[in-house]
């Protein structure tokens, strides 16, 4: 698969609006309300650091499609850079618009009415109850349209622009925990890993974190972490301003924003200490689950082929934490379709079938209860006759 | 048990905020209330959660049931969790809407209840609550929670204060980097780093630092771009520490005031204490709005005024909505984000924003200085 060195963002653009409004016409619908940050990203290409979703829900920007319209509108509170007015045009640039209350409400209705034909059909990806109490957007059946369905299908598969920058986003968090990793030392706190981390990624491009930093350091055996409801493993756990240990082993996972998407990184870490005999042959074992893992992938085979893979490599028992998922989908959100061997069941597995463009994050996790165990994360893309990785960090120190 | 150190809110604190929920829904007649919103869900659990950047799609995180008094989270593990929420009161993170179907079923009451309040709703998941809870009706539980939330305890505003102290310590490491080639990019990454190294890892704003034009009241470059000597930069600093927001706001040069920003300057602290004036119980949102006006000065797209706590509190003062402002009444115990914003052609613009809690004795600021000393290089 061709992926450019440098994106054409503005062709990146032109191909999702595009992708939303096809989605948009096969769905009869005249707009497309988004008032989710990542959908607001997807279609206007507005780029923002992302804020604490507490502050986020009084400040949201919402971007309104129509279809016959190739520009987006986005309301919003922020400011206007530069970038942003390169890519909307005035008119199509408004002011906030306030949907958690109804005075709010009602004037976005009255700037949505001059933008949108009489009794047009609309969709909307979240609703609020100062919208429904407005009934702006209902339907027939007092529901609004699900405008979220629309996204998801156009961002299921990536266009080589998109490609280029989620492998620099993946390159960026990647720069950061080489500098973390280099840090890693008994006496040094999880919240100071943090700290390099955070400043590395904005130093290297990153548009913003998108999650609390996870240095897990794991038990021997489960019993000795937090009790689940599931009975096994506990993770991720919020990292604290404990003190590392030598030999303490560290799951790792952190991911960045770049050009609207996220990144994603898993790798097991010891502190201080060359791995073990034991440890060296969890990571061979779970070497061995991610080989037969990627040998069946290719486009058109199903999530089920993938969960089957990894079952049959680990002798018979799922290697993964029965919580999350053998591997999910990666781009604008952290976790995204297509979600691999998850508790949507076995059935939603054999139906779901990869496509050349998608990117996928696989975690296999390696556990002997009484010893620890492995887990780190590959993200690839999906290819016609197979994949290919778009990363190359290092297993370090197995 | 490992140790980690993630421990569940006090338990007065938790009990105090659970009464304030609990008393709203009393009112509201409101049988179970279903919060997604993590500043909900923290007010009534007290259960710290991983930290995720952005907005996120409505689901039900934290249910609580008037009767009985029962809290269900959805949690896979019990670490931080406290002993008033038993584990069979845990439910696993699931992808299955199934399962949330199953595990709102499973909450006592929900076949019988008469109203469920949410506080989000996704056109996706309409059905599966009317699944759920097929006699109730559906009702709005963001307003209720925003009303419980709204007058804060005194262990609040020293949380609060404390979150404050933090994000001046950060603001503090970030105005240090201030040099002439800077880059907004830059001053970001080096108040993450001071945030967390004091143990802090969970900003609210990630656009820390944004140089004003001198050309356009609310409009700004790139945050590549290199700031010179001359320019007025703006700080929005942001941590959220045990759950708890602290915000504050300031203005720097590197060496030297530009032409013109003394008289700015002026102009800045006239709003200031008209702002102040303002903050007092019995005011409305319109008296800060009326501040802006009083003072000559257009108001900014954000809001100028904007509650503090757990996240979207009330609360929220901003020229595009009037009629809001003028229903919100400032009583004590209130603490807000009082935004100054003054902007002139061909100088730029001076942002100063602290924390202010309304008191009965007028408006006492959470941070320990105010905005317009650090202006000065």
């Amino acid at each position: 698969m061709h992926i450019p060195a440098a994106p054409d963002l503005d062709r990146m653009r032109r191909d999702r609006m595009q992708r939303l409004r096809d989605g948009m016409r096969e769905q009869g619908l005249d707009a497309l309300v988004l008032v989710g940050n990542t959908n607001v990203v997807y279609a206007t290409g507005a780029i923002w650091p992302l804020g604490d979703a507490g502050r986020v829900i009084f400040e949201r920007p919402v971007a309104v499609v129509l279809a016959d319209d190739e520009t987006p509108h986005l309301f919003s509170p922020l400011h206007f850079d530069d970038r942003m007015r390169a890519i909307l045009p005035e008119d199509h640039l408004h002011g906030p618009a306030h949907l958690e209350f109804d005075e709010g409400v009602e004037l976005f209705a009255e700037r949505l009415a001059v933008l949108l034909p009489a009794k047009a059909s609309v969709a909307i990806d979240e609703w609020t109850h100062a919208l429904r109490r407005a009934g702006t957007l209902a339907g027939a059946n007092g529901v609004p349209v699900d405008g979220g369905r629309v996204v998801s299908k156009a961002k299921a598969i990536k266009t080589a622009d998109e490609l280029a920058c989620m492998r620099e986003g993946l390159r960026i968090t990647e720069q950061a925990i080489a500098q973390v990793q280099a840090r890693l030392a008994p006496g040094v706190r999880q919240t100071e890993l943090t700290a390099t981390f955070l400043r590395t990624i904005f130093d290297a491009g990153a548009d913003a974190n998108i999650l609390d930093p996870i240095w897990q350091v794991m038990p021997a055996r489960i019993a000795d972490g937090p009790w689940t409801t599931t009975g096994d493993l506990a993770c991720p756990l919020l990292s604290t301003e404990r003190e590392l240990a030598q030999g303490d082993v560290l799951w790792v996972d952190t991911g960045v924003s770049y050009e609207g998407f996220h990144s994603d990184f898993g790798r097991t870490w010891i502190v201080g200490d060359e791995p073990s005999a034991t440890q060296r042959a969890q990571f061979a074992k779970w070497r061995t689950i991610m080989d037969a893992v990627l040998s069946v992938i290719r486009a058109g085979a199903t999530a089920a082929d993938l969960t089957a893979a990894a079952i049959a490599a680990n002798g018979g028992t799922k290697p993964w934490m029965p919580h999350f998922y053998l591997g999910h989908g990666l781009g604008i959100d952290s976790a995204e379709m297509p979600y691999v061997g998850s508790d949507i069941g076995d059935a939603f597995d054999s139906s779901l079938v990869l496509a050349a463009g998608m990117v996928l994050v696989l975690e296999p996790v390696v556990w002997e209860d009484g010893a620890g165990g492995y887990r780190a994360e590959e993200v690839l893309v999906i290819t016609e006759d197979g994949w290919e990785p778009m990363t190359d960090y290092s297993y370090d120190p197995f | 048990m490992t140790v980690t150190g993630v421990r569940p809110d006090a338990a007065e604190l938790r009990t105090a905020r659970r009464n304030r929920v609990l008393a709203e829904m009393e009112a509201a007649g409101v049988d179970i209330l279903i919060t997604g919103r993590e500043a909900n869900a923290r007010y009534i659990a007290g259960v710290p959660r991983l930290w995720l950047a952005g907005s996120r799609p409505f689901g039900p995180g934290c249910i609580f049931v008037r009767a009985s008094g029962a809290i269900h989270l959805v949690s896979t593990w019990d670490e931080g969790v406290p002993d008033d929420i038993p584990r069979e009161h845990l439910h696993g993170i699931t992808f299955n809407s199934q399962n949330t179907l199953a595990m709102l079923t499973g909450i006592e009451g929900a076949a019988t209840a008469q109203t469920v309040a949410t506080d989000g709703l996704m056109p996706s998941t309409f059905g599966l609550l009317r699944k759920a809870f097929p006699t109730a009706e559906l009702v709005d539980g963001e307003q209720m929670m925003r009303r419980a939330r709204c007058i804060k305890m005194p262990d609040e505003v020293d949380a609060i204060r404390e979150s404050v102290r933090v994000a001046e310590h950060a603001l503090a490491a970030a105005q240090a980097a201030l040099v002439d080639g800077v880059t907004e990019r830059r001053l970001t990454a080096v108040f993450m780093e001071a945030m967390a190294a004091a143990g802090v890892t969970t900003p609210t704003t990630q656009d820390v630092a944004w140089t004003t034009s001198s050309k356009d009241s609310w409009s700004r470059s790139t945050r590549d771009a290199a700031i010179s000597p001359g320019d007025l930069v703006a700080f929005d600093a942001g941590v959220i520490r045990d759950g708890y927001v602290g915000e504050i706001g300031r203005t720097s040069v590197i060496d030297r005031l530009p032409s013109g920003s003394e008289a700015l300057l002026g102009r800045w602290q006239e709003l200031w204490d008209r702002l102040m004036t303002a903050c007092r119980p019995g005011a409305t949102g319109t008296d800060l709005l009326n501040a802006y006006a009083a003072a000559d000065v257009p108001p900014p797209p954000v809001p100028v005024g904007r509650g503090l706590g757990l996240g979207n509190d009330l609360p929220l003062v901003s020229h595009e909505l009037p009629r809001t402002a003028a229903e919100q009444r400032l009583e004590s115990g209130m603490v807000l984000a009082v935004t100054a914003y003054v902007w002139q052609e061909g100088v730029g613009g001076i942002y100063g924003q602290d924390p202010v809690l309304i008191t009965d004795t007028g408006p006492s600021l959470l941070s320990a200085s105010q905005g317009t000393r650090s202006l000065t290089p």
